[in-house]
């Protein structure tokens, strides 16, 4: 599964490069994270639930690894995640551009390979609900930055 | 004398039963004490199996035990090669089979690497998910030609490639023809199936007697005395310890042959340790990945015809996905690789297949069992040959028929049951001309379809031939006893999953006995009843199971009516057998009833001369030396939305000849549930793979099923051309409905399209494939 999209932040790609590096702000955006914690610079580990379809409430343990990091600018992961009804391996990479009105524009893709349960029965949803996961999350970091970027004003 | 109820359609003995749900399924099996159990299964289709952790899921409160491939022991051996393939010279076959549980490597989604045994299936799956599994993926096989390239994968990398067999069968010259022909059609044609559908999953119940020493297993199985006769081995108990019981089963198509499923071996193992019950009932789920299915083929083909459109010869290399082990051997490209040679008289033929490993669940014969790839090739090279030479479709068919005088057939190659392919009997022409007036061919063609096409509808119409060899060896056996009560009791080995094996074979025993069907008690697929056979497959439980009958009967009916002469005092062949008495005809001797016959079979003290066997009883077996061919004609007439690629079936028509019939019925009732089978193949069923091996729709969310409301209403002609290998002259039936539904469905639908121009060379279609197809074609 693909996944590419571009979000538009309403402040500064430092500050968004220090929120995406967060654990304790990364745990809230996220939705269904039950526990994410930063193991090592490059590396977050967490629990999350996640429903898709018939498959609902099914916990992962997802380990983050970071590399290639050019901050405030790029960003690529490794992403895994296992758990009982299936796996979600793969990578991404985040972009950060100032944006032409102000802001952060970030382009993200992302290509993960979706096995077990969650792919057998969920296949139909699996885009839509990983759409809408990014989504919350973005719209939630994006509050999150406006804050700080008030605060700090 | 009453009429004989063979030929008649007597109505089912079992459905009083089925219909208020007295009749015993598997999982209706409740035992004392009993433990449920679930199964861990690999998540990755390919990998290297790190280490399988259970400490949680033992921790867990109602978990009576975990087991992994170490726990086995010696018991974890792979299963065995089912069926030896056929003795064709220069055969590679490379067998590989899997383990009980998976050990080092698994090869497929869905494969078993660990077993739960609980208190309840809740906690079992509970504990499945406690189950820490660690695999080192690998890259996937899952194309066919892929899998073949020098850098790809292995799935079993003890061999050199995925190469799981290789065959050449030759017939003729075929480089001669083609350079004698006028004309040579070459094409590549993508066939794939699907899963079985069954509405009753795998199911197994197992319990063991400690203070008997017995072993009783209830199965799905559609071969219990085989699962006895290997479990007992592998085990190490006496056949007689271990009783298999396949009671009702929902429905069998094939997977439920499969021997040995990891979880029918795996139960009783445990059960003998536990020295508790154990059930485990598959889910749909499951079904989807741990029960055999069937799939692709790629075939490049090619026919060489003379321009009045005469088959001089065919030339057909294929692939053929074998999943991740074939334990089934070649049963399913010998079937494509002879039944493409259908009715036809093809003098010159070679035919070179390579069956494939990949990361796919195991492939066994499912309804059919290979025979609509080979039928679709064939068909499709005659549609566009016709196409090509200006023939008609159905007259290009009639040109290359076999004629009667031409039985029996020696097709000069060899079959499944390693016999050479040949025909019994057989008369073809009269088939397709019945079938072409029935659907009403030439009207269709000359006003009906120019009529609507004026109107702007997208009307066709598909007519195709097929053969479906059926009833092989080795053989079945029976027993048919004369209870004093008068009743009959028949036993066979063969399983029943819902043909009406419990009709059938009393209608032959009936007749021989002159009883009432209903009188005739069945009993099927208990090894306790009945000691020897096989199983019910490629359509043979009513030719071979029912000519055992047919013999038992008749040795019995000669016993009884010596019985009689002795004790009436007149000659055996005076008299009469019927309505359960032997009587004598133009005497007012009111003669002896079965059951009094029974009773003096049963002689007491002083009764009792040299030789005599108790009981009005016989058992008999009969093994045919091959299989008796059936052969038929599908036609449809579909319309079809071009906007949408909507295919909506006005019409479907089935002329088929299994030779003589026993109960039109049950047999229209097979045919009727044949082509279902088939629409869903032609038009629903796909199962999706990803480029990593995993089922993307293993659920009925996602995988469609026909319903009620896609299949029409099935018009049905019998023939009846006796089979010579039988003493009743049958043949079988069970597959001939979808054997040949994806080569009528393209037919059709081309015809429908015609302005369209489109080619079909692919099975299964959808409504968005065809759609596709339609714009494909209107862009070039």
């Amino acid at each position: 599964m693909t996944l590419t999209g571009t979000f538009v932040f309403a402040g500064p790609p430092t500050t968004v490069w220090t929120l995406l590096q967060d654990p304790a702000v990364l745990a809230k955006a996220l939705p269904g994270t039950k526990t994410l914690t930063k193991t090592a610079d490059d590396r977050f580990e967490g629990v999350m639930t996640v429903s898709i379809g018939p498959v609902t409430a099914a916990e992962f343990s997802v380990s983050v690894t970071l590399k290639d990091q050019a901050p405030p600018t790029y960003l690529a992961m490794l992403i895994d995640g296992k758990g009982g009804v299936g796996f979600v391996r793969g990578s991404a990479s985040v972009d950060l551009s100032v944006a032409a009105g102000g802001g952060t524009k970030m382009a993200y893709s992302s290509d993960v390979q979706v096995g077990g349960r969650i792919a057998a029965v969920g296949q139909r949803l699996i885009e839509s609900v990983a759409k809408m996961m990014m989504r919350q999350a973005l719209d939630a970091l994006n509050v999150e930055l406006q804050a700080r970027v008030k605060a700090g004003a | 004398m009453p009429p004989p109820s063979v030929g008649r359609p007597v109505l089912r003995n079992e459905d009083a039963r089925l219909l208020t749900g007295r009749a015993l399924f598997v999982d209706d099996v409740q035992l004392p004490g009993m433990l449920h159990v679930a199964f861990v299964r690999s998540i990755v289709a390919h990998g290297h199996l790190k280490g399988v952790d259970v400490t949680a899921a033992c921790a867990r409160p109602g978990v009576v035990a975990v087991y992994t491939a170490d726990d086995l022991g010696a018991y974890a051996t792979p299963g065995p090669v089912l069926v030896n393939p056929p003795p064709v010279p220069g055969h590679v076959f490379n067998a590989r089979t899997q383990l009980p549980l998976a050990r080092d490597k698994v090869r497929y989604v869905g494969e078993a690497v660990a077993m739960v045994v609980a208190e309840s299936r809740y906690v079992a799956e509970d504990a499945v998910a406690d189950v820490v599994v660690d695999i080192d993926p690998i890259d996937a096989v899952v194309d066919l030609e892929a899998a073949l390239r020098p850098d790809a994968p292995l799935v079993h990398p003890d061999l050199a490639s995925n190469v799981a067999a290789h065959v050449v069968q030759r017939k003729g010259h075929y480089a001669q023809a083609r350079e004698r022909a006028d004309v040579v059609i070459k094409r590549r044609f993508h066939y794939d199936r699907g899963v079985a559908a069954a509405i009753e999953n795998r199911a197994v119940v197992v319990e063991w007697d400690a203070r008997a020493e017995e072993l009783t297993i209830w199965d799905t199985t559609q071969a219990p005395i085989p699962i006895r006769n290997g479990l007992a081995s592998m085990l190490g108990l006496l056949e007689s310890q271990v009783r298999v019981v396949a009671p009702f089963v929902g429905g069998g198509f094939g997977p439920k042959i499969m021997m040995f499923y990891p979880e029918e071996r795996l139960l009783p193992w445990a059960a003998m340790r536990l020295h508790r019950p154990l059930k485990w009932t598959e889910d749909r789920q499951e079904n989807f990945y741990a029960t055999t299915q069937e799939r692709g083929q790629v075939h490049d083909a090619e026919m060489a015809l003379s321009k009045d459109g005469r088959i001089l010869g065919v030339h057909d290399v294929f692939l053929c996905d074998t999943g991740a082990y074939d334990p089934y051997g070649l049963t399913i490209p010998i079937n494509s690789q002879c039944t493409l040679l259908g009715p036809y008289d093809i003098p010159n033929y070679e035919s070179e297949f390579t069956s494939v490993f990949t990361n796919k669940p195991i492939v066994t014969p499912v309804r059919g069992a290979g025979r609509q790839h080979g039928v679709f090739v064939s068909e499709r090279l005659l549609d566009i040959a016709a196409k090509q030479l200006g023939i008609d479709r159905v007259e290009i068919r009639k040109r290359n028929l076999l004629g009667p005088d031409q039985f029996p057939h020696n097709h000069e190659i060899m079959f499944q049951d390693s016999a050479p392919l040949v025909y019994d009997s057989g008369n073809y022409l009269p088939t397709l001309e019945q079938a072409a007036d029935l659907i009403g061919y030439d009207a269709f063609r000359r006003d009906e379809q120019p009529r609507l096409r004026k109107q702007g509808r997208h009307v066709g119409l598909g007519i195709v031939c097929y053969v479906e060899g059926t009833g092989i060896g080795p053989y079945e056996g029976a027993r048919v006893t004369v209870e004093p009560s008068g009743s009959v009791r028949v036993a066979t080995g063969v399983g029943t999953q819902g043909q009406g094996h419990f009709t059938v074979l009393a209608q032959i025993v009936a007749d021989a006995l002159g009883v009432e069907v209903e009188d005739v008690r069945v009993v099927t697929g208990d090894t306790r009843e009945f000691n020897w056979g096989t199983g019910t497959f490629a359509s043979r439980g009513a030719v071979v199971a029912g000519s055992a009958c047919h013999a038992a009967a008749m040795s019995v009916r000669a016993k009884a009516l010596a019985l009689a002469s002795r004790a009436l005092g007149v000659p055996a062949d005076r008299l009469q057998l019927s309505g359960g008495r032997v009587t004598v005809p133009g005497s007012n001797n009111s003669g002896v009833t079965l059951g009094e016959l029974a009773g003096k079979a049963n002689p007491l003290r002083g009764a009792v001369t040299p030789g005599t066997e108790p009981g009005l009883e016989s058992t008999a077996y009969f093994g045919p030396d091959r299989g008796s061919t059936a052969s038929g004609v599908h036609a449809m007439i579909v319309e079809v939305d071009p906007e949408t690629a909507a295919v909506e079936i006005k019409r479907y028509l089935v002329v088929h000849d299994c030779g003589a019939i026993i109960n039109p019925l049950l047999v229209e009732g097979q045919i009727h549930g044949g082509v279902a089978h088939g629409i869903g193949n032609a038009f629903y069923e796909s199962l999706v793979y990803d480029d990593q091996a995993q089922l993307l729709n293993a659920s009925f969310m996602d995988y469609l099923l026909p319903t009620a409301t896609d299949v029409p209403p099935i018009e049905t002609a019998h023939r009846e051309t006796p089979s010579p290998f039988n003493v009743l002259g049958l043949k079988g039936v069970g597959e001939a409905g979808c054997i040949p539904t994806g080569a009528v469905f393209a037919q059709a639908v081309e015809d429908a399209l015609a302005d369209v121009g489109l080619e079909i060379r692919e099975i299964p279609l959808s409504p968005n494939r065809l759609w596709e197809l339609i714009e494909e074609r209107r862009r070039s």
